[in-house]
């Protein structure tokens, strides 16, 4: 090497990495491009050459009374189910990681058990234990069935980390006239709202997108998945398109947004 | 003698099968500036953290200023510590931390504000108000945790190991800090450490802990000059410990290495005790050549010689011990290199023969 390099012969060099780096970006992002590309065309067909420039597709949705209401199911899902995850899950995790009690390994382990579960099976178990309670389906066991799915995300996150929090910070909070009360909320809280918060965001992704155990739980009612799902049973709806895109946007907001309340470089998971 | 503020009574303190602190009586007079003392392990900082109220005894009592706060929370102390390793709030910036407890109680925010400006410039940080604890030092993040303890003024501060992170050079300037405020502010320091130089240079008073219990008190002078055991001895201070036979009362004379010396008397002993002795290395005078014979000496060959500024510090082989022996120089004073025969002279009262 070093000898040809004297002699000023410069060996060619394929940038494998710079490839493959390539090849995985057009992956990732090549079918989302596809899909805001047909977005925005005015033919419903989804094949190349694009026929023309037009918003019709969005129109169209934001119109349709059918997609307004499933949207509005779906943030009514997601929004109770992350307050839920929140409140239930934090006092889990400050149970898991502050007290040691009975049969706690147990309790770790069921926390965390619908992670290792197949959608399919968590959906259909639900459905029949709904069905054996009586209970009616509606939004309401969308939530239950979103919980039993998101909450061991939530807990792991909040547990991974209350257990790297410095309990000396407590005692030093006591020591300058806390009550355990007080305490929690001016040091414990404000220290780990912001992973609270990325954990939140997550499980508000999960809910939002969940399928699979919406499928099976939510009887007459549509969720925006569930809609997308019914609009391409038959064939391929265009208008599928601009819902993905403005889902997308959506998401891109939020994470901006969330960006500019926390330190994202705080958020530790 | 001042009022007693800070007392414990047949204090105990157990984790599983471990005691930390056994039946333990302690008395801190108010303004008084007490350290306990130990190795790792020694129940010191168990000690401390009831009297903070971080840790319920399994036995005894504990009064602050004659009220039995024994299970008493430590909000409801007066009493404030300063942590080890800061414990600095990381969400608050340096002035929210100093101004907690006042924000706390609900003081008012120009008050708080002048009053942590005084607190900092007390703690000698004017003008860190508004830095984010992360962007400390760690002698500074110190300060900041000692005047956040202090705006209280609690009746006791608390000290646990509050410059065991530092470096050398800003833990001695630390500890001359420590002890200006302490005259400054008249209140009780505990303090709690395992450096036995840092105890004798800050203290009023040392406790000794020693597997939960106190192997002695007193003052820094007291507890150097008179170990009452060889572990305070070896402890406290650099030594050497010999073993040795009692070989005569009134005057009380014994034998080391096969040669008979007089020591500093002391009852209770009888001939043919075996018994420890302690001589401090600053007590062996070294010059060179044999024993004479005459007084008390020690004759050996020098091991190691560590120059050390204002002293040498030798390890000397006498028979099978090695001593330890401190040498001021000034100029022109013969130092001694490896190899060398020596004699080592020592006065009959530096010997302290112990018991344990």
């Amino acid at each position: 090497m070093a000898a040809s390099r004297a002699l000023g012969r410069h060996p060619i060099r394929i940038p494998w990495l710079g490839i493959y780096f390539g090849l995985v970006i057009l992956y990732l992002f090549f079918p989302i491009a596809i899909i805001a590309l047909f977005s925005f065309n005015s033919s419903p067909a989804i094949s190349f050459p694009i026929r023309g420039f037009s918003l019709r597709w969005y129109r169209e949705i934001l119109v349709s009374p059918v997609f307004l209401s499933a949207l509005k199911n779906s943030l009514i899902v997601a929004v109770v189910t992350t307050a839920i995850c929140v409140f239930v899950g934090t006092l889990a995790a400050l149970g898991l990681t502050r007290y040691n009690f009975r049969f706690k390994p147990l309790v770790q382990s069921i926390y965390v058990l619908p992670v290792t579960l197949p959608g399919l099976l968590l959906g259909l178990s639900l459905l029949s234990f709904f069905v054996f309670l009586g209970l009616k389906l509606s939004l309401g066991t969308v939530v239950i069935g979103h919980l039993v799915y998101t909450l061991p995300y939530f807990v792991l996150v909040a547990t991974a980390r209350l257990e790297r929090f410095d309990r000396m910070l407590e005692e030093a909070a006591q020591d300058l006239g806390c009550t355990p009360w007080q305490t929690f909320w001016k040091v414990d809280f404000p220290i780990i709202a912001p992973s609270i918060i990325g954990a939140a965001v997550i499980v508000f992704a999960l809910s939002f997108d969940e399928f699979l155990i919406t499928f099976f739980v939510i009887g007459t009612q549509s969720t925006l998945p569930m809609l997308v799902w019914s609009m391409m049973r038959m064939s391929i709806d265009p208008r599928v398109n601009a819902i993905s895109v403005v889902l997308m946007v959506a998401s891109m907001v939020l994470i901006y947004v969330l960006s500019k309340l926390v330190d994202l470089r705080e958020i530790e998971l | 003698m001042s009022p007693i503020q800070v007392q414990t009574e047949a204090l105990s303190k157990s984790f599983g099968s471990v005691r930390a602190v056994e039946s333990l009586d302690l008395a801190v007079e108010q303004g008084e500036f007490l350290t306990i003392l130990g190795p790792s392990g020694c129940g010191k900082t168990t000690l401390l953290r009831l009297i903070g109220g971080f840790e319920e005894p399994n036995e005894g009592r504990v009064f602050i200023a004659g009220k039995d706060v024994t299970f008493v929370p430590p909000h409801r102390r007066p009493a404030n510590m300063v942590f080890q390793r800061y414990a600095l709030f990381p969400h608050l910036t340096v002035a929210e931390n100093v101004g907690f407890s006042l924000r706390l109680r609900k003081v008012h925010e120009t008050e708080i504000r002048t009053r942590v400006e005084r607190m900092l410039d007390l703690v000698q940080l004017p003008g860190f108000s508004g830095r984010r604890t992360h962007q400390l030092s760690g002698g500074q993040a110190q300060r900041v945790a000692l005047a956040r303890a202090l705006i209280n003024e609690p009746e006791v501060l608390l000290l646990d190991e509050p410059l065991g992170a530092l470096d050398l050079k800003i833990r001695q300037q630390m500890q001359i800090e420590l002890k200006l405020l302490h005259a400054q502010l008249g209140m009780t320091f505990i303090y709690v450490t395992h450096d036995q130089e840092e105890a004798m240079s800050i203290s009023d008073r040392i406790v000794v802990m020693n597997d939960g219990r106190i192997a002695q008190e007193g003052s820094p002078r007291e507890i150097y000059a008179n170990p009452a055991s060889t572990y305070v001895a070896d402890f406290v201070g650099h030594s050497n410990l010999l073993a040795a036979r009692v070989s005569g009362v009134g005057p009380l004379r014994v034998t080391i290495m096969g040669n008979e010396f007089p020591v500093r008397s002391r009852e209770g002993l009888h001939v043919g005790q075996d018994v420890s002795i302690l001589i401090r290395p600053e007590a062996l005078l070294i010059a060179s050549g044999e024993a004479t014979g005459e007084g008390n000496t020690l004759s050996g060959e020098v091991v190691d010689a560590t120059f050390k500024g204002a002293f040498v510090h030798y390890l000397v082989r006498v028979d099978k011990s090695q001593l330890k022996v401190q040498q001021p120089i000034h100029e022109g004073t013969p130092t001694f290199a490896r190899g060398e025969k020596v004699n080592l002279a020592f006065g009959s009262d530096d010997v302290l023969v112990l018991v344990d």
